[in-house]
């Protein structure tokens, strides 16, 4: 390595301590390599950090902590990426070696690279700690967890000190102190600490997020008491308790599995970054289409019959291997799209126990299936209404923890969030084990609020079903997270925006459990088309319940205008699409048509149309602008034969047109 | 020629002579021929199956899949007014792209298409004068090419905008340039 040739004397002398370090391990091997590192590595952080080789601190820095925990082997790998760093270190100054020696520190912050790697950086870094933390609250001796925030802050305070955002390194060095003193068991992991670094955590990522937006140019709030806090909980020097030398199994705790996928993620974090590519989702979303697009022309192609493919068996086979592929690639393209769902469920680990703390509940929280894999957009928009669910369960569903008691229960309540595959769908369940819907007080609230008339009976699924009515709150008093009036009806709109349903079961005194159902998907459905004189339709399946041929006994007329179809002691409207839509149809009595149950919301109606001609995947396409305001219309498809049919929407097809 | 085009006043928001020379493309309605720049042509194609969408002005024929794209199709007979026709051989889609939206492609339906013209500004004439009123913006203007009048249209105008009663007018004073 030619080290020397360069004119900076700070450079050259960390250049130098690296490959001492290299040498050394050479000479030494790696288990006995890393004894005695750790002084070396932090100083080649900060003398780094000072010189400018952001990279350079940060992988040293890092390495500093692993060496600290004697773990060898880590440490051997690392001397390389700290080798590569310099060296990228090299090419970068020599390219702009004026303006980064020469400028003072504000200038490298208005470097749009340096300053989105390290809105990248921090934000892992960040993520990986609001997971360890929370670890953490429920076994303060988990060392693991303790180092792994360590690090993490160290590595922030790094970064943050290098780029001089004087607000972030200040917080995170606070931070690292105390920590420092909970590693040494000089300090207790008390809930007090906990809250505390998280308040930082929340600080950091608001200057992380408002760089985020407006760039070198974002402004911080003063963070002088934050400070204050976190020193003086350092000052509470309170040893811990015990040791604690051995550590829980966490990896085989499923109740952990959220926040272990995303501490797991933190330590795998040099691999990964090798191993994953940084994609534009513009471009991911263009390739998901075209990819349809192939699919669709794949199997224009197989069922042309002009190609007589029953008489070219060679051909057919080709063509039957190209399907295979081409289904492949679309798996693929689709999978790329799929990110876990732990991520929101982080999020909500973090409001239970903010909220715990405002309600005055005691919580344990708990979530199953971190690692279900959902479409980005599915996730993105699933954060709001898990929120509001969340909110819901503390706010009126755990009861206080003396409440709790006298009934019998266990004064600390139980969150629980799980994912799982269902039939091709997934299907998310928020519960608790509160004290349940409470009937009566739903029941009066609607009749006050005007949405109950008169004494009609309601079954019990429909008393329940009325917390999603627009307008409903039951919270007596108003707080800032619920009982604005703006709850559960928001929730279901947004899941059936997301081609979701949502259902309740509730037991007085035992719980509530919302349970979700969601596509995996939202650029492909499975749908029935279904055929109305020449024109071709597709409902997607999941709002279809079953097909039936009603005997002309079964059908009903009321008042002369609203037709009902009898099925199992049930009257169900019928909606004839050819009137609905205007158009010509073959079959014109019910008893000649195919009626298709259709259910959303609860609520269900028979769809009458001519014929069912077959089940089938379905890439949607939006119509553009110009038929936005179709009723009953949710999109285009492009069929086997290339034509487009029209996707229909069911809930918008009953409500008289009206509702979209 | 040129002296009609300079003792008529400029309408408002009208094209430049300049800028609205350049090639055009030619299209038969009725008895008219109309042109539009060809800039903004995606695309000619034979007249193909058309997935009707309910209710939708009836000059909205539907949608039809363009290499797996959606485009509405609007029929520029029904849309100016005129009878409605059975599509033929000759009946041809003209797919446009939108300069307001440049995501945005529509197909419109002509009787046929005749050519491509090259007009020079000078080629080129404001639209006779409605009465009192200013031209329509969706008329760029009209030219006379071997003594056959071509009405010139901002294909952009006519499929965002809403407004059409000119065009009836345009038709029936079109003789009177000549």
């Amino acid at each position: 390595m030619a080290v020397h040739d360069h004119d900076n004397p700070a450079r050259n002398a960390i250049a130098e301590r690296i490959e001492s370090l290299a040498t050394e391990l050479l000479v030494r091997g790696e288990e006995a390599a890393a004894e005695g590192w750790a002084e070396t590595l932090r100083t080649i952080a900060r003398e780094a950090a000072t010189a400018g080789g952001v990279a350079v601190a940060a992988v040293a820095s890092e390495l500093a902590a692993a060496a600290e925990d004697t773990q060898g082997a880590a440490v051997s790998a690392g001397i390389a990426r700290l080798q590569a760093a310099l060296e990228s270190w090299d090419t970068a100054s020599r390219a702009q070696s004026a303006v980064a020696w020469e400028t003072d520190a504000g200038g490298l912050v208005a470097d749009p690279e340096l300053l989105s790697d390290f809105i990248v950086e921090a934000r892992e870094h960040l993520d990986s700690v609001e997971a360890r933390l929370l670890e953490i609250e429920r076994d303060p001796t988990d060392r693991d967890a303790i180092h792994s925030i360590f690090r993490s802050f160290h590595t922030v305070k790094g970064l943050a000190g290098f780029l001089e955002l004087k607000g972030v390194r200040d917080v995170a060095h606070e931070v690292e102190t105390v920590l420092d003193l909970v590693r040494e068991s000089r300090l207790a992991m008390t809930a007090a600490v906990v809250d505390v670094v998280l308040a930082s955590l929340d600080y950091l990522n608001t200057c992380v997020r408002a760089l985020e937006a407006s760039g070198p140019a974002a402004e911080f709030s003063d963070p002088a008491a934050l400070l204050l806090r976190v020193r003086a909980a350092a000052a509470v020097s309170e040893p811990a308790a015990e040791a604690a030398p051995e550590r829980p199994e966490t990896d085989a705790e499923p109740a952990a599995s959220a926040a272990v996928a995303g501490g797991k993620q933190a330590a795998k974090n040099g691999a990964a970054r090798a191993r994953a590519v940084k994609i534009d989702t513009d471009k991911l979303d263009y390739l998901v289409d075209m990819v349809g697009e192939m699919v669709i022309a794949q199997s224009l192609i197989q069922y042309d019959p002009d190609l007589h493919l029953e008489r070219q068996p060679r051909l057919a086979r080709n063509l039957s291997q190209l399907a295979r592929i081409t289904g492949e690639v679309q798996r693929t393209t689709m999978a790329m799209r799929m990110v876990p769902i732990a991520g929101v469920f982080q999020k909500m680990a973090r409001l239970v126990r903010d909220l715990a703390r405002k309600f005055g509940r005691q919580v344990e929280f708990e979530s199953f299936g971190g690692d279900v894999e959902l479409d980005r957009n599915i996730v993105e928009e699933l954060a709001d209404p898990l929120m509001h669910m969340i909110r819901n369960a503390l706010d009126h569903g755990v009861e206080p923890p003396e409440e709790r008691a006298a009934a019998g229960k266990n004064p600390s309540a139980r969150v629980r969030l799980r994912a799982m595959h269902q039939a091709g769908q997934i299907v998310i369940e928020v519960s608790d084990d509160g004290r349940g819907l409470d009937r009566q007080k739903i029941l009066a609230k609607a009749r006050s609020q005007g949405l109950v008339t008169g004494n009609s009976e309601l079954s019990d699924s429909e008393i329940c079903n009325l917390i999603f009515q627009p307008g409903f709150s039951t919270a007596v008093q108003l707080s800032d997270v619920s009982g604005r009036g703006v709850g559960m009806d928001v929730v279901r709109k947004q899941i059936t925006k997301l081609r979701g349903s949502i259902e309740i079961h509730s037991k007085p005194g035992a719980g509530t459990m919302f349970s979700l159902k969601l596509p995996l998907t939202l650029a492909i459905i499975d749908g029935l088309v279904v055929g109305v004189g020449e024109h071709r339709y597709v409902i997607p399946i999941f709002s279809v319940r079953e097909l039936l041929r009603p005997s002309a006994e079964a059908v009903s007329t009321v008042e002369n205008r609203a037709e009902m179809l009898l099925i199992r002691d049930r009257l169900v409207p019928i909606v004839r699409l050819y009137q609905k839509f205007a158009v010509e149809a073959r079959a014109t009595r019910p008893e000649d048509a195919v009626l298709v149950l259709a259910e959303f919301d609860g609520r269900s109606f028979c769809l009458m149309v001519d014929t069912v001609i077959g089940k089938q995947e379905i890439v949607i396409k939006s119509l553009g602008s110009m038929f936005q305001k179709v009723a009953g219309v949710a999109g285009g498809a492009i069929l086997g034969d290339g034509h487009v049919a029209l996707i229909l929407d069911p809930p918008a097809l009953f409500g008289k047109g009206s509702e979209r | 020629m040129a002296t009609t085009a300079i003792a008529q006043p400029e309408p408002v928001g009208a094209v430049s002579h300049e800028a609205r020379a350049g090639k055009y493309l030619s299209f038969q309605l009725g008895t008219e021929e109309f042109a539009i720049q060809v800039l903004k042509v995606r695309e000619i194609m034979g007249i193909q199956h058309i997935t009707a969408v309910p209710h939708m002005p009836s000059d909205v024929r539907g949608v039809i899949n363009l290499r797996g794209r959606v485009v509405p199709v609007i029929d520029l007979r029904l849309k100016f007014g005129l009878e409605e026709m059975e599509y033929g051989q000759r009946t041809c889609i003209i797919v446009v792209q939108l300069q307001k939206d440049s995501t945005v492609q529509m197909g419109i339906i002509v009787d046929e298409v005749s050519e491509v013209l090259n007009l020079a500004a000078a080629d080129i004439q404001n639209t006779p004068d409605f009465g009192s009123e200013a031209a329509p913006p969706y008329l760029l203007g009209m030219a006379n090419v071997k003594g056959k009048v071509k009405i010139l249209l901002d294909i952009d105008e006519i499929l965002t905008g809403s407004e059409f009663g000119g065009i009836r007018e345009l038709l029936h004073s079109t003789p009177s340039v000549n």
